[in-house]
């Protein structure tokens, strides 16, 4: 009888470990599956840098001809942690005035939608990085996540993410709380240390990107999506203030799309050395649909144009004197298109949308990039990265 | 003595094995087409949530509600738009969630895009989403978080009961 007992606990037991075993793998960011979030960048010297995400490391690359090859590998972060690598999530990359490079990226914690902003620096042309630390004051285990990093005009780290801080608070006290909220920091010492958290605007989306990009005056602004009276899901624009002067955040799209749920799709910003703001975003009020449009923070954009519809998403904009160009993917049964449209006239019209590249494997988001006023398309693919001339194909349009 | 201790046994060994009774079953591109087939009678709501998505925990219990309500008339089917690498994170959601009696399934693909495009190309992936397809082929698709307005509309027809 003894045996027979032995016998049903072995059986019984034996899955226990396995399937420890198997969510740990999970938990642990181990997981081998395609990790698709990445981000890629341009240096001042026209080298291209990619940073992507595999089995708990925020790895580094580099390469000197465009794409074609790439450096082996550097580990960002030397001890292995959970990082956020899906959907809206991605590592990021921007480099300093004097060739630093930094990274930063999101951790998940223990809890759902919960999340630490990561911040790493390299000041020896990516060689080697400092030990992590975690930009977020606020450590407490919930949202601080969907980070975003940029550099302003004096060389100031600055770094945005959402949090849900505010939600937790109000909760706490039985009062509603919609969305979350748009907290930014910033570091005056080339990323050695960071600024007390500061409070963007309060009632953001939970679960979209958010956009940066750099005024002609050096200052860092953000475009992201909002949630406006009852749950619409429009955007805003703010400028994140490190003069200690109060922040100003303005709804800047006006759809309406009223919807308690997570989009999923955050917005592009790209500014002209004009001022003009270029921004691209999602919504779905009337089926859904990718825009176009000049932002006027407080009243409705101008040049509106209908980019894309069912189909079209993860829309990127960059701009270089007049040329304007906007990127999105287009998927079908068949698989994914990387689309383009270009303006040549600062944004006031733009030529027919155009498939750039194509892929019958799973996509991540485009993300456009310019370096010596040439424009490139950065796909990252199951299959691997893809760097896409876009002028050539462009060169002929009117 | 011993015989009592090994039925007890036994019995605590079960409720793992039963605890889960539908599998987490991936979906991929090529599943879609069963999936989004009509149901011979009533309807099968397919319940749409993400990981990262709040509203969509009081969303998928409001629809076991539902469900719970037109046993018969509704199969409700979860599916899960994280990738696989997600798959013990979702499980254990849905254990969480004490969800575990529904037939479940987890994208099987890196990227929702091209799966969100085959199940309905007028949804843009915004999550919780709830689609109703019908018997008779009609379906009614719905994105946000469902109010009870709407949670009375995707209610089984009368006709179809």
């Amino acid at each position: 009888m003894k045996r027979i007992v032995c016998l049903v606990l072995l059986l019984c037991c034996a899955p226990l470990p396995l399937a420890a075993f198997a969510q740990g793998m999970h938990m642990a960011g181990m997981a081998h599956e395609p990790e698709l979030g990445a981000s890629a960048a341009f240096d001042s010297h026209g080298e291209l840098w990619l940073v992507t995400v595999r089995d708990g490391h925020v790895l580094l690359q580099h390469s000197d001809d465009l794409g074609k090859k790439f450096s082996a590998p550097v580990e960002v972060n030397r001890s292995a942690e959970k990082i956020y690598d899906e959907g809206e999530n991605r590592p990021k990359i921007a480099f300093g005035p004097q060739g630093q490079i930094y990274v930063t990226w999101s951790h998940p914690l223990a809890g759902p939608w919960t999340g630490y902003v990561r911040f790493a620096r390299s000041l020896d042309g990516g060689k080697h990085f400092s030990t992590p630390i975690t930009v977020n004051h606020d450590l407490a285990k919930i949202t601080h996540r969907f980070d975003a990093l940029a550099v302003d005009g004096h060389g100031r780290v600055v770094v945005a993410w959402v949090d849900k801080r505010d939600e937790v608070r109000a909760e706490a006290t039985g009062k509603p709380y919609l969305g979350a909220a748009i907290y930014y920091s910033w570091s005056d010492d080339g990323g050695k240390t960071f600024a007390p958290d500061r409070k963007l605007m309060e009632h953001s989306c939970e679960c979209c990107r958010i956009a940066l990009a750099r005024e002609p005056n050096g200052d860092v602004a953000a475009f992201f999506r909002g949630v406006f009276g009852d749950n619409i899901r429009d955007h805003a624009f703010a400028v994140l203030r490190t003069d200690g002067k109060p922040v100003h955040p303005q709804r800047a799209t006006f759809e309406n799309w009223n919807i308690a749920a997570c989009p999923h799709q955050g917005p592009g910003l790209a500014i002209g050395s004009n001022g003009v703001l270029h921004g691209v975003w999602y919504e779905a009020s009337h089926g859904p649909a990718i825009w176009y449009g000049q932002l006027d923070p407080g009243h409705p954009p101008t040049h509106v144009l209908k980019i894309g519809g069912p189909g079209a998403g993860h829309a990127d904009v960059a701009v270089h004197g007049r040329d304007v160009w906007v990127a999105w993917n287009q998927v079908s049964a068949k698989g994914y298109r990387l689309m383009l449209r270009v303006s040549r006239d600062g944004g006031d019209t733009f030529d027919a949308p155009r498939a750039i590249a194509e892929a019958d494997v799973a996509v991540y988001s485009p993300q456009l990039l310019v370096h010596d006023s040439h424009a490139f398309a950065a796909w990252n693919t199951a299959s691997g990265f893809r760097l896409v001339a876009i002028d050539s194909a462009t060169k002929d349009t009117p | 003595m011993m015989r009592r201790a090994l039925v007890l046994l036994l019995l605590c060994c079960a409720l793992p094995v039963f605890a889960r009774t539908a599998p987490l079953e991936p979906l991929s591109a090529a599943d879609v087409p069963a999936l989004v087939k009509p149901p011979a009678r009533g309807e099968r709501i397919i319940a749409l949530w993400a990981l990262d998505c709040a509203y969509c925990e009081p969303n998928l219990a409001a629809l076991v509600k539902l469900q719970r309500a037109h046993p018969h008339d509704i199969r409700l089917v979860l599916v899960a738009t994280d990738g696989p690498a997600t798959r013990g994170a979702v499980a254990a959601r849905l254990e969480h969630m004490h969800m575990t009696d529904y037939p479940a399934r987890l994208y099987a693909e890196p990227n929702p895009e091209r799966i969100d495009f085959l199940i309905d190309p007028n949804w843009g992936g915004e999550t919780p989403r709830t689609l109703v397809i019908r018997a008779d082929g009609t379906r009614v698709a719905v994105s946000g978080e469902l109010t009870p307005a709407q949670l009375r509309k995707i209610e089984p027809r009368r006709s179809e009961r």
